[in-house]
């Protein structure tokens, strides 16, 4: 297809699966036959889904865990300079830095930048906001968030459709489609 | 109950656990009818109900803009307060919805973290609550500053061209980052909780205009496999991080009064009794809503009898610890031998000028909720209504006596005086729960108001587990 505007469409192969479970099992086997860019879509998150599509471990508890360290050094580093360095005040000749004291603030700002890093954290690693995908142009995606279970694989330029279509419609799905971007 | 009945029945004769308890999702569901139920009344027209409660919620609102008003114009001083009573409506106000909302935090992610099942079609709703309940609270530090609009210049750390910085070593100022960070986690946890259920919305809508509203906030979302990857442990880190900090939160709110030297105040069990205040408060509040709501949205297949009565069962544990708190509390003032702390607590609460308030506390908080001991009071709505409504109460008395009745009479009588709330502070106070009211009806009306992504997940897992708990019987059948 060529378009005057050098525009690529994304082109992707959808296919529906009666149950989770055909699910898990087709989307291994199209991994097995060697499709890269796979993906699942389902109302809720199943178990194994992880293993199926051949997923690393997570990112986001790292992202956490620095987001976390973070803001521990803030809170203390800001509070040690500001009532210790820069303006000292002396009440009743308590101690001028007191680690106890300062681990209220020291654990509140903690838990804000961890939880801030992991909301941010999955936005930043799904790429949200996009309020556009081309696999909203299918209507039977629309049940993808409702009940149905449906797994994706992107197929890059060059590479022939109809073969991945095949392979789609071997591995158990109900429904196979393409699906592709339309050109705004 | 008949629901658990029917449902065992459609599933064969499986032989159930007489100890087994009743089901969480009552019918047989599938994800499609959920996800059909749980959005129906979204779709539909506000009902009559529906609008007057609004207009009413709203005219309290109305009362919350005139008492601000006034008080932004003549001053803190059309308020009660007055030396001794310095700390009054505003405070007790602040605590006491602040309380309200650990509630929330507390299913949404203590719960999670426990495994607790039956979290799951109460936690949005309860979440919802926190929110609202603590945008109610911030409002009373914010406008007892007098000048709200320098409040950001006392309390946040910036650098103003007084060269001063906030001190550190207060716990008030360990309240302002206690309260924003929960405030923050906990809209951080809502929303991203809610983005899977909005991107059902999205899906489901018939209208252009939803579509694309609810497609907005939906962020794009697709169920992507590898996006759940991320998403379940950022939900799951979330939850691990909002329990400690629902704990500090109160802990540290009632450092405001612990780190003082005022009898009535300074006692070590503060933390853990206002932690225990705060969850007994809010499973109160979480009931007096659902009761009603559960009716009016049509969701009592998902709100079950099994979580009104988890929930009398959580009310009736809190209340007893907060029981045994008073308890303490009255027993170290006498045994630690300090007049001031024994005249406090068995003169001035029990026979005082406020002891009316200090006996209907007890009444409220210490007796009420005895009665979940019975599993007849326990599915009874009416009861359980009534009850969580006096708890509500009790709980707000319980902040009144521990504020006023400590300040009033502290350890020079010539320092005495009575404090009187004047029409001011009643309107203020009337006007958040017209504030909250207002909130609460909108999220009701626009944001799914049980997790239906929770409740599908829920459904598919114990179909799985009745599967395989099938499976196990037909083989434990064959070996015998």
């Amino acid at each position: 297809m060529s378009h005057g505007s050098g525009f690529v469409p994304r082109r992707f192969v959808l296919g529906q699966f009666a149950t989770a479970d055909s699910l898990l099992d087709g989307t291994t086997k199209m991994r097995e036959k060697g499709h890269r860019q796979i993906d699942t879509h389902t109302p809720y998150p199943i178990h194994g889904l992880e293993k199926a599509l051949g997923l690393g471990r997570p990112k986001i508890p790292f992202i956490v865990l620095m987001g976390a360290l973070t803001g521990a050094c803030l809170a203390y580093a800001m509070m040690y300079y500001m009532n210790v360095v820069d303006f000292p005040i002396n009440i009743a000749n308590r101690p001028i830095h007191s680690p106890i004291l300062n681990i209220p603030i020291t654990f509140e700002l903690t838990v804000l930048m961890g939880g801030t890093s992991a909301f941010f954290g999955v936005l930043a690693l799904s790429g949200f906001p996009q309020p556009y995908h081309p696999l909203f142009e299918a209507d039977s995606f629309r049940r993808a968030s409702i009940d149905g279970f449906f797994c994706s694989v992107e197929v890059p330029e060059g590479q022939e459709v109809a073969a991945v279509l095949e392979d789609m419609r071997a591995v158990g799905s109900t429904e196979a489609q393409i699906v592709e971007e339309s050109e705004r | 109950m008949s629901g658990a009945k029917s449902m065992a029945h459609a599933a064969g004769p499986v032989s159930r656990d007489p100890l087994e308890p009743a089901l969480m999702i009552e019918g047989n569901q599938t994800d499609a009818t959920l996800n059909d139920s749980l959005f129906d009344y979204i779709w539909k027209l506000p009902s009559d109900g529906w609008k007057k409660l609004f207009g009413l919620a709203l005219a309290g609102f109305g009362l919350l803009i005139i008492g601000i008003t006034v008080t932004l114009y003549k001053g803190i001083g059309a308020w009660g307060n007055n030396i001794p009573v310095g700390w009054a409506f505003d405070i007790i106000n602040f605590v006491w919805w602040i309380g309200i909302g650990h509630a929330g935090t507390l299913i949404s992610a203590i719960l999670l973290l426990f495994q607790q099942k039956w979290r799951t079609s109460i936690n949005r709703f309860a979440e919802a609550m926190t929110l609202f309940a603590v945008m109610c609270a911030l409002l009373f530090p914010l406008i007892h500053t007098g000048r709200p609009w320098f409040a950001a210049y006392w309390l946040m750390p910036y650098p103003s061209v007084q060269g001063i910085w906030p001190q550190f070593k207060s716990p008030l100022v360990w309240d302002v980052f206690a309260v924003s960070t929960y405030f923050t986690i906990s809209l951080l946890f809502w929303f991203l909780g809610l983005v899977p259920d909005l991107a059902s919305l999205r899906d489901s809508s018939k209208s252009k205009t939803a579509q694309f509203v609810y497609g907005m906030f939906a962020l794009g979302w697709r169920g992507s496999g590898r996006h759940w990857a991320e998403y379940k442990w950022a939900y799951l880190l979330l939850a691990g991080l909002s329990t400690p900090l629902v704990l500090s939160v109160h802990t540290i709110v009632s450092f405001d009064f612990a780190v003082s030297v005022l009898p009535g105040w300074h006692t070590t069990i503060f933390p853990p009794y206002f932690v225990a205040g705060a969850v007994f408060s809010g499973f109160a509040m979480v009931v007096t809503w659902m009761i009603p709501a559960r009716e009016a949205l049509g969701l009592k297949h998902v709100l079950t009898m099994k979580h009104l009565e988890n929930m009398c069962k959580v009310m009736l544990a809190t209340g007893l610890m907060v029981t045994y708190g008073y308890i303490m509390e009255h027993f170290i003032a006498w045994y630690s031998g300090n007049d001031y702390e024994f005249s406090i607590f068995f003169r001035t609460r029990q026979r005082g000028p406020y002891a009316p308030i200090y006996w209907l506390m007890i009444f409220c908080n210490c007796v009420t909720p005895n009665i979940f001991w019975f599993k007849k009071a326990r599915s009874n709505l009416a009861i359980i209504w009534i009850a969580s409504i006096l708890v509500n109460v009790g709980m707000w008395c319980e902040r009144f006596i521990i504020i006023v009745t400590s300040l009033h009479r502290d350890f020079l009588p010539s320092k005495w005086e009575m404090y009187y709330p004047t029409w001011v502070d009643w309107t203020i106070f009337a006007g958040t729960v017209g504030m909250f009211s207002t909130l609460f009806l909108l999220f009701l009306k626009f944001v799914p108001a049980v997790a239906a992504t929770e409740v599908k997940e829920l459904r598919h897992e114990m179909e799985h587990d009745a599967h395989e708990h099938q499976a196990g019987a037909a083989v434990a059948g064959g070996s015998h």
